[in-house]
């Protein structure tokens, strides 16, 4: 009797508990319709000061105005205004631009603003929020951007960075036109308007937060941040957001490559179109995938490489495997950025040399390790074989991608490294030691393995390539910047579509501790640089950017290079198209859901 | 007056310990720890910039100078601002420290409790085959990763293959309903990893006590099995009880429980102590340090308190 009451009050006990869970239903709110989807990263700061990776660019190009975005759907990414009523005016030296904003820019309701309700955003406010990465006060992570190319900034900077006091190259002309005057041409400017560095920040906002602006977002894009912490975000719409009703045609669509997004009855309505955004951020690989098969997020950024065998059916063409196909869209295509190795050009052992004798051999070590390294190994070991093994540094996914440069410099080669290294004079004896850099991980650690595994084909001893690790990628980065490391991996994600922002990777002026962390220093290519960084789009400039690429690849600067690929998921009942590339986030503005109650995508 | 005198002794015992354990660990931050210089500047940067932004970290001060910051920022409880967020750090702890105990604090009684039980048990029974069914128990879960244990739970009460009745991740504590359906998972998670060690060890201490000569003769008087437990064996085991409960306390109150946090989608102490160690920010770092010793020095007091409590033999010497 007494067991039996023991068991009855267990099982009442566990009934309580779930009964309480399932009246709370954690809070859900069936009536609205929620979007979920996870991040595989944390953004630890919010004010456009620091959006300087794509979680942090989610969150704030969402929540603030930025004068122009990339289209919806149209591929390659095609600017087009956001904030900004049009496309700017430029003179004909490249110098002037004038940009006129929409009058219909409006803040959030929030306290800072007189009598709580969010005012109007004028070109004022544009010019503050561009100040702000100039202020000494401030740390910027987005300046470098605009660094010597503002006519007058560095001497407001030196007069005391008094924000009443005009920048000659800066200016709001009147309440809703902006006059920026470059000290060079910078065609790419325009790009860097669409990124969440030059989100638009009220002054009332940062004088009431200061640095708490970190976790907080007073803007005038689409959505409101109503919460934030460590893990997930919470946006509702903005309700003083401008009626901009979706142009489908106007954005990019295609029937035959978006028709089955089932997005075809938004067109022509004004969003938000859903009532609440929810972003987790979830770094754990298995909970990530967990909490998507589960139901809870309805998009995946990136499906794990650990799970792409059991997801796909094929990964040429990318297919994904029938339960799963069944329940989700996917979509696939590189990535906007690139993986590679580097050497480090300052490194007599291996890069310039004095003696022009060894520094002719210290190439073709660097040849012969390039020679040596087996991309396809990497990219089926590391990225599941979904990756794009290219020559030099331009990506696939950027216009101006060589598809007819030889494959010969990313081609697996022991025999040819071999012959490089002793005709050069090179032997296990004579080989330098060289460091690996690497931030301790086992992943990194493994990546390292099989580098020198592939070096040793080639005959460059193991104990000649030892490696270096580091416990954070904010000391590796500190080795970087203090070029003490022989050879480098790096991974960089656009900021902009457009080659330059890889090309500027290897521009001396940027050496150590700038970006150019391989210190390359080749006075042609630095000269092309120059001119090219100054021209506007077009077959003369992609020749010169072709030009670069290959002296690149001639003068072995790195082991060059892979993009990834992404697969994304997401549920049928999202309507939408997924795409967080090139810092961006701007689609979330038109996701729909059909009703999707939590635990329904699940598998 | 003589327990005032006793706490105030207590305290200032503390004080050396406070001074150690910061001296210690800000050492180690500055010189060994993660430079966070590299993480706040942007893509491309000039020797110039590198400058300034230690400079705003405070990176060019001499040690000593920095030292005697941390000390002051200890005596006002300010240690400014978060070097990652720009939150207040005193803001940050308020908000987490709430969480990891009403995260941890089920799984932690219930934890102990379910421990003392089965090891009540287990000593009573020492030998026979409840004793070694709940020693076999203890060891398996003492041999199980956590990440495996919290992977297992999520698929079990969190998935479609399982009971799918409790969330993946996430944290609601609005309510008493959302509260249960956010925390039963990560408390049988932490109840399951802590049962087995709890078990061994306070079954270690009971089979000591139940050796003893009050006890058999307790037994020869034909004292029942329940008034023994209680009120011998339970009651003389409190302080080592007392000991491993006060001791596990500061790591609740500020180390939460990284794993689960992670796993789970917890913004809890534990997670922000790791990031801050991972990334070097050493404001969030010298507080959780700071707290943490001023934390150990109340338990050791508290402690100390308690044995008097439990065992006068302690205030009389």
């Amino acid at each position: 009797m007494k067991r039996a009451l023991h068991h009855g009050a267990g099982c009442a006990l566990l009934l309580a508990v779930v009964g309480l869970s399932a009246c709370s239903g954690g809070g859900s709110d069936e009536d609205l319709k929620v979007y979920r989807h996870s991040e595989d990263g944390v953004p630890t700061n919010l004010d456009p000061l620091h959006s300087a990776t794509v979680y942090a660019n989610v969150v704030v190009v969402n929540a603030y105005d930025t004068l122009y975005r990339y289209k919806y759907l149209e591929r390659p990414y095609e600017l087009v205004p956001n904030l900004a009523a049009e496309m700017p005016t430029i003179s004909d030296d490249g110098l002037v631009y004038i940009i006129r904003l929409k009058k219909t820019g409006r803040y959030i309701d929030s306290p800072v603003f007189e009598d709580g309700k969010g005012r109007t955003v004028t070109a004022h406010d544009f010019v503050y929020s561009l100040k702000r990465h100039f202020d000494p006060e401030n740390t910027s992570q987005g300046k470098w951007l605009w660094e010597g190319k503002i006519k007058g900034m560095k001497e407001w900077v030196e007069a005391g960075a008094d924000y009443d006091e005009v920048v000659p190259g800066l200016r709001a002309v009147d309440d809703f036109t902006v006059r920026v005057e470059l000290a060079r041409p910078f065609p790419q400017f325009v790009h860097t308007l669409a990124m969440g560095f030059s989100g638009i920040v009220p002054p009332e906002a940062v004088d009431a937060h200061g640095r708490d602006l970190g976790t907080k977002a007073i803007g005038s894009g689409p959505w409101e941040l109503t919460h934030y912490s460590r893990t997930q975000v919470r946006f509702e719409p903005n309700p003083n957001f401008r009626e901009e009703p979706l142009d489908l045609a106007y954005e990019g669509y295609e029937k035959a490559e978006h028709g089955d997004l089932g997005i075809e009855h938004l067109d022509g309505k004004a969003p938000p179109f859903v009532d609440r955004l929810e972003i987790d951020f979830i770094q754990e690989s298995a909970a990530r995938w967990a909490s998507f098969n589960s139901g809870r997020e309805i998009m995946l950024s990136g499906v794990p490489v650990e799970q792409t065998d059991a997801v796909l059916a094929s990964k040429d063409p990318v297919t994904l495997e029938e339960e799963y196909a069944e329940r989700y869209h996917m979509d696939t295509g590189p990535e906007a950025g690139l993986v590679f190795t580097v050497f480090n050009m300052d490194d007599p052992a291996i890069g310039y040399n004095e003696d022009p004798e060894r520094q002719e051999r210290n190439r073709e070590l660097r040849c012969a390790m390039r020679d040596a390294f087996d991309w396809e190994q990497r990219n089926d070991r590391f990225y599941a074989g979904l990756g794009i093994v290219f020559p030099g540094v331009i990506p696939p996914i950027l216009e101006e991608f060589d598809e007819d440069l030889s494959r010969e410099s990313v081609t697996h080669n022991p025999e040819r490294a071999r012959e490089r290294l002793e005709a050069a004079g090179w032997n296990a004896d004579n080989i330098p030691e060289l460091d690996y850099g690497l931030v301790t991980s086992s992943l990194a650690r493994e990546m390292f393995e099989a580098f020198r595994g592939n070096m040793a084909d080639a005959g460059i001893p193991r104990d000649k390539v030892q490696a270096e690790s580091f416990a954070t990628f904010g000391d590796y980065n500190r080795a970087l910047r203090n070029s003490e490391l022989s050879i480098m991996g790096y991974g960089w994600g656009l900021d902009y579509p457009d080659a330059e922002n890889v090309l500027q990777l290897f521009y001396g002026p940027n050496a150590a501790p700038g970006s150019n962390a391989s210190n390359y220093r080749n006075p042609e290519y630095d000269r092309l640089y120059e001119k090219a960084s100054e021209m506007m789009p077009g077959p003369e400039r992609t020749a010169i950017y072709h030009r670069m690429n290959q002296m690149l690849i001639d003068d072995c600067v790195g082991v060059l290079g892979l993009t990834r690929s992404r697969v994304t998921l997401w549920h049928k009942k999202v309507r939408g198209l997924p795409d967080r590339q090139v810092l961006g986030g701007f689609w979330l503005r038109f996701v729909d859901v059909e009703e999707v109650t939590q635990g329904e995508g699940a598998l | 007056m003589r327990t005032l005198a006793f706490l105030l002794q207590r305290i200032a015992t503390g004080i050396p310990l406070i001074l150690g354990v910061t001296f210690i660990s800000f050492l180690l931050m500055v010189y060994f720890g993660p430079d966070m210089t590299y993480e706040l500047l942007g893509k491309n940067p000039s020797a110039e910039q590198i400058a300034q932004v230690r400079t705003q970290l405070g990176y060019d001060q001499p040690f000593w100078l920095r030292y005697g910051d941390y000390l002051r920022e200890m005596l006002t409880f300010d240690f400014g601002s978060s070097m990652s967020t720009g939150q207040e750090v005193t803001a940050l702890l308020a908000d987490a420290v709430p969480i990891s105990l009403a995260l941890t604090l089920p799984g932690f009684v219930l934890g102990n409790l379910l421990g003392v039980a089965l090891a009540l048990a287990a000593a009573w029974y020492r030998g026979g085959w409840i004793d070694r069914s709940i020693m076999a128990f203890s060891v398996v879960g003492m041999s199980i990763s956590f990440i495996i244990i919290i992977i297992a739970f999520q698929i079990l009460f969190s998935s479609r293959y399982g009971l799918n009745f409790f969330p993946i991740r996430g944290w609601d504590m609005s309510s008493l309903g959302s509260y249960v359906y956010y925390v039963t998972v990560p408390t049988l998670s932490i109840v399951f990893v802590s049962l087995g060690y709890n078990t061994r060890f306070y079954r270690a201490v009971f089979v000591e006590e139940i050796g003893r000569d009050h006890i058999r003769t307790a037994r020869a008087y034909g004292a029942g099995a329940g008034a023994i437990l209680w009120k011998y064996v339970l009651k003389n085991s409190m302080i080592p009880i007392i000991t491993r409960v006060m001791f596990s306390i500061p790591s609740i109150v500020i180390a939460g429980s990284l794993l689960i946090e992670s796993y789970f989608g917890i913004p809890g102490a534990g997670k922000l102590a790791f990031d801050a160690v991972t990334t070097g920010d050493q404001p969030v770092l010298k507080a959780v340090v700071g707290v943490t010793a001023l934390l150990f020095v109340v338990v050791l007091v508290i402690n100390d308190l308690l044995y008097r409590v439990f065992d006068p033999r302690v205030a009389v010497q």
